[in-house]
């Protein structure tokens, strides 16, 4: 699977997920490669892509941290957007 | 500048003998370029202590981009009252080992924060690293750029391995018995990534003492430490002992009375250690330091558990290996480390530091997991349960 494709899943996977479940990046891996069959550590390769340039980002709360998607007005004022 | 708050209560916390955090915070609003921080920081918090409520949020997205560690979002929740503090995220700076700086470098930290940030800092609490307070979401990138232009990385927050620290040392310390600030340095290194992006069920500390003095009090603070030891016995220099006790010192009752495991005596002029009885506390070799010398074969024991009370109650660490030679490149324990992580971050539930989870699991799972003999040294305390089950295959 090309990584963009990979990308596009885990982007559509942390958008269902939003508000219900705060996502470690091990939850994503274990969904991702059940969906798609692909291995840890490509999954973990297309993440770190998408965390590297802000379309996904870490988040904290509660002493813990999370991956989540990024809103727009977080983005404009890390001026990404 | 003089503040717009008026400020009675933090005022009172500028009398007395000792340094005053309030009069530093005052100090910030004239060096920095952003003296509203201070100011509102001055404001919110003689409320605080009016209202006796806090006034600060935090968590969220806020970082760097590709990190998810060093920078921890604090937002007001009195924006409109107090805008200077409306972002007030905490920056921080992986210090170096043994927390040793020129003061060029020092200058050159603070110049940065002047200009980026609130002015105001926290060096080396009790996560180590160099802490800086007050930064809005806006500078973030270009704070980072400009610390990370001239060498400075971030350190480590959230559910990360968080930057391992230690004590100052062979660099000034004849108590040392490793490297510490070497293996400070290598452990750094080699986690990056883990150190960088916290993908760990929740936070973990390594921190490192060259003996058993512990200054960077690595037993009750980190979840897996090594502290500086020896084996075989202690160094002693009768001749010194005799100065000790001509020069008036008593001996019995500073020392001998002091010990443990009551494996000492002195007999007027000289000193007996059973030393199959030590427990290596350090406490005579530091009263006579030169007279009492450790072993000479030198290394570490490293220890597992330790966590202040935030889910549970607060637990100090127990020995896992009694001793390891500890020389670069330091394979061993860092083979040990990633055997030990691993295991946790199989088994941990969200927010369960180790030391909870060997509690949880037990120690026979444990300390398969990492490849260690069970050994009487890792019982916690006299009769208590060492948490190791044996099962039939362990007697055939």
């Amino acid at each position: 699977m090309e990584q963009s494709e990979l990308q596009d899943k885990i982007f559509a996977y942390l958008e269902k997920m939003k508000g219900k479940k705060k996502l470690k990046e091990k939850d994503i891996f274990k969904a991702i490669m059940a969906e798609t069959g692909e291995d840890k550590a490509t999954v973990k390769t297309a993440l770190r892509e998408m965390i590297n340039v802000g379309r996904v980002m870490y988040s904290y709360g509660g002493g813990a941290s999370s991956v989540e998607i990024p809103s727009e007005e977080y983005l404009k004022e890390k001026g990404l957007l | 500048m003089s503040g717009k708050h008026k400020t009675p209560m933090l005022d009172e916390l500028e009398k007395g003998p000792f340094p005053s955090f309030i009069t530093e915070i005052k100090k910030a609003r004239n060096s920095s370029a952003m003296p509203e921080m201070a100011d509102d920081e001055l404001g919110q918090l003689e409320k605080s202590y009016n209202s006796k409520r806090g006034y600060w949020k935090h968590g969220g997205i806020v970082g760097v981009l590709g990190y998810g560690s060093g920078v921890i979002g604090r937002y007001s929740s009195l924006p409109d009252e107090y805008p200077g503090v409306a972002h007030f995220h905490t920056y921080r700076i992986n210090q170096p080992s043994g927390f040793f700086y020129t003061s060029k470098a020092l200058k050159e930290i603070c110049d940065i924060w002047d200009k980026y940030g609130s002015g105001l800092t926290n060096m080396h609490g009790s996560t180590g690293d160099l802490v800086l307070l007050g930064t809005t979401t806006e500078n973030l990138e270009t704070l980072f750029a400009e610390y990370s232009s001239r060498g400075w990385d971030l350190g480590g927050s959230g559910s990360a391995m968080r930057t391992p620290s230690c004590c100052v040392g062979q660099a000034r310390c004849e108590w040392a018995m490793i490297d510490t600030m070497d293996i400070c340095n290598t452990v750094t290194q080699h986690f990056q990534d883990e150190l960088h992006r916290p993908a760990y069920p929740y936070k973990i500390k390594n921190k490192i003492s060259g003996c058993a003095c512990d200054c960077v009090a690595a037993i009750a603070r980190a979840d897996i430490s090594v502290i500086g030891t020896w084996k075989g016995d202690i160094q002693i220099n009768q001749a010194e002992v005799k100065k000790y006790a001509d020069s008036g010192m008593d001996i019995q009752s500073d020392v001998i009375d002091w010990c443990p495991t009551e494996c000492m005596s002195f007999d007027g002029s000289s000193i007996t250690i059973d030393n199959s009885q030590c427990n290596r506390c350090m406490h005579c070799i530091t009263r006579m330091t030169k007279a009492l010398k450790p072993g000479k074969e030198r290394g570490a024991s490293i220890l597992v558990g330790s966590k202040a009370p935030i889910v549970v109650g607060s637990l100090l660490s127990w020995v896992i290996v009694p001793f390891m030679k500890m020389e670069s490149p330091y394979e061993e324990y860092i083979e040990l480390l990633e055997n030990m992580i691993e295991w946790w971050d199989d088994n941990a539930k969200p927010r369960e530091r180790i030391g909870e989870l060997i509690e949880v699991k037990g120690m026979r799972p444990f300390l398969e997991a990492i490849g260690v003999d069970p050994q009487p040294q890792q019982v916690y305390e006299p009769r208590k349960d060492p948490f190791f089950f044996w099962s039939e295959s362990d007697f055939a």
